[in-house]
């Protein structure tokens, strides 16, 4: 009776010291980072998943050759990834969407810095018609918006003259997941139609008024392949992997060039002034450029102008902005281009421990 | 007699250490369900109560709205075990009572394996095999011949409420017919022999001995079953489509609140967001333990010595 009694107590107490330990450790993490590592060289990092093939697969790999310096990254998502790195959890945070206002001011001294460049082009699935249908930005918020419903509609038969549309449903399909790609499709839609951006307006997830929606590119793409009459936006690497057709998506130059990373880097070449936060759009790009792809989208790291890993963090970070950037093109990522990265360079020389 | 060091020390130490455990889970339990309410804050004291019933959600202007998902929930889960409860007495009322000695047990195992299969399996299945099935065969005969139900009027489509349906019955069978089977094996053969004695036919003693005897029995089974369709999240996400439009069309998008939140919490961008699929996440949580706990309770009350859970769970 009485070891019963005294292995239930030694069991409670060592549970409440478990428990004491855990709550404690969790909170000074708030405070001061993890700070108990920082004599090791190691880095943590996490968020988007639009950027961890490229993180993960060459990055970390690379750098940790080159520089003996361990990078961790998880991809758990934009949103994880601002609150890591509000919360200090983590030496570097990732998010496809920029900070909004609110969210700066939370993160208490967070910069973000521009460090991939992805594009998103537009798939479809329509018997007969073939590759690289053309579509203009209007158009495509009027079929997500559900007022454009069948593929031989008078405005898609008016840009594809010679081209033989099927009275077939448009299925719009969508990422039910919250994404780079979303954010990317919307924002485009965003700016080139007042309708879209007043009723919807561009965000990592959206409400869709009509259409699907499929989990992570993959599930686009079983929708699209599943779906006779189906569109949807899907990452660029995706859509050459599987072999889907296209649409060529009209740009401010009233052109319609092939996705990829030329076009890409067209848009990039566009960008003239990036504002003191390191906000950059390069969606829709103005008419100067007849050469640029219009659904692209940069992807940010985010980390804090005070940092207790500052000596690592630094070369790391300049280090993807720069030598980093030739691993991307064979992701489908195209080169940062170089106003983003004197950009970049100006803010990571801002950080300091 | 002397007993060796090991001895004396085994007993407090498995004790402790068993204690130990059991106390952990409990805990961990508490603190899960703490730690939820604790995230579900924000959006509780944003949205109040109004959260359930509202039906708007847009990330975009931080409009949060639980109704849409509710209502995803409630149908795939309702019409999930309006299919899965017949079919699982049917096939313990087969095992029990009418298939040869020989075949009950593999066939038997097989039913309960079902409960085996990793649900982002089956959701794959559900995307590469159900899918096109359903869009090309099954949703266009069921509009032709019952489009005049609201419900079967929709254009078909590879993704939906008919296939989450379908999905989450597969998982519920295996948990009915297995507690249900165990139900029927404890109606007494007395009862069921003096039934056939007296020239019940096969029909007759099923109808006025095992049904009755197992009435509660089956209730508490078909619940437990609805607290599994309840709580599937990845298998439904991959399959139902992603809307936040109500519609009664079973053949078009909708949500249900485990999908919504596996599918937005990693892209969830907004603290508010968060807090909401969080809010979310307590509104399911409490369903499901008061489900599963009901559920426990009818089986309990009326069967004492079966297992809650079936055998592969066990």
């Amino acid at each position: 009776m009485k070891t019963r009694k005294i292995g239930a107590l030694a069991s409670a107490a060592l549970l409440m010291l478990g428990v004491a330990a855990c709550g404690s450790s969790s909170k000074e993490k708030g405070s001061e980072s993890s700070g108990a590592s920082s004599g090791s060289k190691t880095l943590v990092g996490a968020g988007s998943t639009l950027v961890a093939p490229l993180i993960t697969g060459d990055w970390i790999p690379e750098y940790q050759e080159k520089a003996k310096v361990a990078v961790t990254y998880g991809p758990i998502g934009s949103g994880g990834g601002i609150a890591q790195i509000t919360a200090r959890t983590v030496d570097f945070g990732a998010s496809d969407a920029p900070l909004t206002e609110d969210e700066f001011k939370e993160a208490k001294g967070v910069v973000q810095i521009p460090w991939a460049l992805a594009a998103t082009d537009v798939a479809y699935n329509v018997e007969g018609v073939g590759n690289e249908l053309k579509l203009t930005g209007p158009l495509l918020a009027e079929i997500y918006e559900g007022k454009i419903t069948t593929w031989n509609d008078s405005k898609i038969a008016a840009l594809n003259p010679g081209v033989k549309l099927p009275a077939e449903k448009i299925t719009p399909v969508y990422r039910s997941d919250g994404s780079g790609d979303t954010f990317a499709f919307t924002n485009f839609l965003s700016h080139v139609s007042p309708q879209w951006a007043s009723k919807i307006g561009h965000s990592t997830t959206v409400s869709f008024p009509v259409g699907i929606g499929g989990k992570g590119n993959s599930g686009v793409g079983a929708d699209i392949t599943n779906t006779k009459g189906s569109i949807g936006y899907i990452a660029i690497a995706y859509v050459l992997a599987n072999k889907f057709d296209y649409a060529l998506v009209e740009n401010a130059a009233k052109k319609f060039p092939v996705p990829g990373i030329p076009s890409i880097e067209a848009a990039a070449k566009t960008l003239k002034s990036i504002p003191a936060n390191n906000e950059a759009t390069i969606v829709d790009p103005p008419a100067s450029a007849p050469e640029a792809y219009p659904i692209s989208t940069f992807t940010y790291a985010l980390v804090p102008l005070k940092s207790p890993k500052a000596d690592l963090l630094k070369p790391f970070l300049k280090w993807a902005v720069t030598t980093g950037q030739e691993f991307g093109p064979k992701l489908d990522f195209a080169p940062l281009p170089p106003e983003i990265v004197a950009a970049d360079e100006a803010t990571i020389g801002k950080i300091e421990s | 007699m002397r007993r060796g060091l090991t001895d004396r020390i085994g007993d407090p130490t498995l004790r402790s250490l068993t204690t130990l455990a059991s106390l952990a889970a409990v805990a961990l339990l508490v603190l899960i369900v703490y730690k939820v309410f604790d995230q579900a804050g924000e959006a509780f004291s944003h949205f109040g109560l109004s959260f359930v019933w509202e039906s708007e959600w847009n990330p975009v202007t931080k409009q949060f709205g639980a109704a849409d998902f509710l209502y995803g929930t409630a149908v795939t889960t309702f019409a999930a075990i309006l299919i899965a409860a017949p079919m699982s007495i049917a096939i313990a009322l087969f095992l029990t009572e009418l298939a040869p000695r020989q075949i009950r047990r593999p066939v038997g195992v097989l039913v309960e394996l079902l409960a085996a299969i990793p649900s982002v399996v089956l959701g794959l299945w559900g995307i590469i095999v159900l899918s096109p099935v359903l869009l090309k065969t099954i949703e266009p005969a069921l509009k032709s011949a019952l489009g005049w139900i609201p419900l079967f009027s929709g254009e078909a489509s590879p993704v939906g409420l008919l296939p989450a349906i379908l999905i989450l019955t597969i998982m519920a069978v295996p948990i009915i017919s297995a507690v249900t089977r165990e139900v029927f094996e404890t109606v007494p053969g007395d009862l069921k022999e003096g039934a056939l004695a007296l020239g019940a036919t096969r029909w007759e003693m099923v109808k006025m001995v095992v049904l009755p005897y197992s009435r509660t029995g089956i209730v508490g089974a078909t619940i437990l079953g609805l607290g599994r369709a309840l709580g599937e999240a990845i298998a439904v996400t991959m399959v139902i489509g992603h809307t936040e439009h109500i519609s009664a069309n079973l053949f078009g998008p909708a949500d249900t609140a485990a999908s919504r939140i596996a599918s937005e919490y990693l892209g969830a961008t907004s603290s508010l967001q968060i807090s909401s699929l969080a809010y979310l996440a307590a509104i399911l949580l409490v369903l499901a333990l008061v489900v599963n706990m009901i559920a426990r309770l009818i089986v309990r009350r009326a069967h004492p010595k079966i297992p809650t859970t079936p055998g592969i769970l066990r």
